[in-house]
């Protein structure tokens, strides 16, 4: 645990080091400004708003999909690419330490990055509160905890993606590329029928967001988003190993 | 103590090392020696677990590469060829994170590297980024990143390439003080490094291991035939009558000696004979008298650029 720990830690320093932390950080939290200045505007000008504000931040828009795929993409990128690039790869991998414990130390930096930079969005629950004393706090937490899942999903995604690639780039590509077609699923669900229907809804995130955001959390739903994070940190630390046979 | 038994790497269809077995036993310091690209860095790779070997293991302190990685590694510290550092890392954080990746922690950890960092001599730029330090200074926290967990084995992949010809002596002397606690194995194409730190020489070419031995055996092993400076107090025609009745000689041929008595030669053996005896019987039956009899030792470097300018031969690689 101490090593796997060790490695977080010097990530989550390359981050702080790199002004790229506070880039990140400040474009997400500018787009999440925005999005909750709309949303009040608009809010405060109907009586009976036509769908939840909520599902608007969380999963309702496309600005949130954007925002989470640039940034688990954007912080993802580097945590291998940059190591095979450098050539450092040869001094972890030669170090008393199992490939386990480098991929899940990695992960571990990014997603706590990713809870930061959602951490400091709570700041807009706390203005509502302030103005909306009967504030039903129950869709909230399903909502973060939707949003944090989702992140893990799209973390462990990026950084296969970051393993197998020795540029940052071609990394944030692969990763994009694959969780687009995972979200493309939810249109797989429109045109198909039968069996094939129900397991493309059963894997539509789109829904799965959706359901969060009303304070649904289904089960099916949770092991969906673990079981995938938990496939592709699998698959990114298989690539650690075959990497000393090629 | 290390035992490679017959290490073998392909990538791909191309060979990296092929059938390599060596052991090195403790307190050893061996050069692994070879032109760039014969499978030093692949060898050293192996024994590192950075690569897995398709064919044969080897054991570090008594565990397998392949079956038990992590006690291996753990007895092993490694400078890696192009020594990378993370950059945009402090001296001290980078030695910090090492020696946590390696299973130090507390104040184990603290003396540690308070220990390399005064072994190593980086002091000075303990504060700074290992990214701004110079080509001397990063090599000697690769050196004392090897040292951080006091493993019994270093194996250092060229840890004199790119150095100036200070920095060269001091890391030379670093490796050579380093010799006296830890096993050590260092690769290097230059023949002086081997001859100026080494007691050993392991020869790679083509993927293949053509010597392992001492540097007294490897000027032996590859002197074929015997050459003699020959001074006979004759004329020349007697002085080629008389080593041409002498059937161990390949060839010989006249050299001018301006200004001395007698008629000189170069004289070549064949191949593992030693004439110098037959040559003095010779005269002494003819009563000619030697002026002067010498044989011309070949340098080590003269050893080394004729073995690794010959194709490997089967009977070699025994």
């Amino acid at each position: 645990m101490n090593k796997l720990l060790s490695v977080t830690k010097k990530e989550l320093l390359h981050y702080f080091y790199s002004p790229m932390a506070y880039v990140v950080l400040w474009a997400f939290l500018l787009v999440n400004g925005f999005l909750f200045y709309v949303i009040l505007s608009a809010l405060s000008k109907t009586a009976s708003p036509p769908i939840s504000p909520l599902s608007i931040i969380f999963g309702g828009s496309f600005f949130f999909y954007l925002l989470t795929i640039v940034i688990t993409v954007v912080i993802t990128m580097r945590l291998g690419a940059e190591e095979r690039k450098q050539g450092t790869f040869e001094t972890l991998l030669t170090s008393p330490i199992n490939d386990f414990e480098i991929v899940m130390g990695k992960f571990l930096s990014a997603f706590i990055f990713y809870l930061i930079a959602w951490l400091l969005t709570l700041i807009y629950v706390f203005i509502v509160k302030a103005y909306q004393k009967d504030l039903d706090f129950g869709p909230i937490i399903s909502s973060y905890l939707g949003t944090l899942l989702l992140g893990m999903f799209f973390i462990s995604i990026g950084l296969f993606a970051s393993m197998i690639s020795k540029n940052q780039i071609v990394s944030a590509v692969i990763a994009t590329l694959i969780i687009t077609m995972l979200l493309g699923i939810t249109f797989l669900g429109f045109i198909s029928s039968g069996i094939t229907r129900e397991i493309f809804q059963y894997l539509d995130l789109l829904t799965i967001m959706d359901n969060f955001s009303k304070g649904i959390v289904d089960s099916r739903n949770l092991i969906y988003l673990l079981s995938g994070t938990a496939f592709f940190i699998a698959l990114s630390e298989k690539s650690l190993e075959a990497r000393r046979w090629q | 103590m290390i035992e490679a038994i017959s290490l073998t790497k392909m990538y791909g269809t191309k060979k990296g090392v092929e059938n390599i077995s060596f052991k090195v036993d403790r307190g050893e310091i061996v050069g692994f020696l070879g032109p760039n690209g014969a499978g030093k860095t692949t060898t050293m790779r192996l024994l590192t677990g950075f690569l897995y070997p398709n064919d044969g293991d080897a054991y570090i302190e008594g565990n397998s590469i392949i079956e038990k990685p992590l006690i291996a590694r753990k007895y092993i510290g490694y400078l890696s060829e192009n020594n990378p550092l993370y950059e945009d890392l402090k001296v001290k954080e980078y030695l910090d994170f090492r020696g946590r990746v390696k299973g130090l922690k507390g104040k184990e950890l603290k003396s540690r590297i308070d220990y390399v960092v005064e072994r190593c001599e980086i002091k000075d730029v303990i504060s700074k980024l290992t990214g701004s330090c110079s080509k001397g200074y990063r090599q000697r926290i690769g050196i004392a990143d090897a040292l951080i967990n006091d493993p019994p084995i270093l194996i250092l992949d060229e840890p004199t390439q790119g150095l100036d010809p200070a920095q060269i002596y001091h890391t030379r002397e670093l490796i050579k003080s380093l010799s006296v606690e830890h096993t050590v194995i260092l690769s290097t194409h230059i023949l002086s490094e081997v001859e100026a730190i080494c007691s050993r020489a392991l020869l790679i070419q083509k993927g293949n291991l053509i010597f392992d031995g001492s540097l007294e055996e490897m000027k032996n092993a590859f002197k074929k035939n015997q050459v003699l400076d020959i001074t006979l107090l004759c004329d020349e025609t007697k002085g080629s009558e008389i080593l041409s009745s002498i059937k161990k000689i390949d060839k010989f041929e006249e050299v001018k000696n301006e200004g001395e008595n007698g008629s000189s030669f170069l004289v070549y053996s064949l191949e593992g004979e030693d004439i110098r005896e037959e040559i003095f019987w010779k005269c002494f039956e003819e009563r000619i008298p030697i002026l002067q009899l010498h044989e011309r030792k070949k340098s080590l470097e003269e050893a080394f650029l004729k073995i690794i300018s010959e194709e490997p031969k089967e009977e070699e690689v025994q």
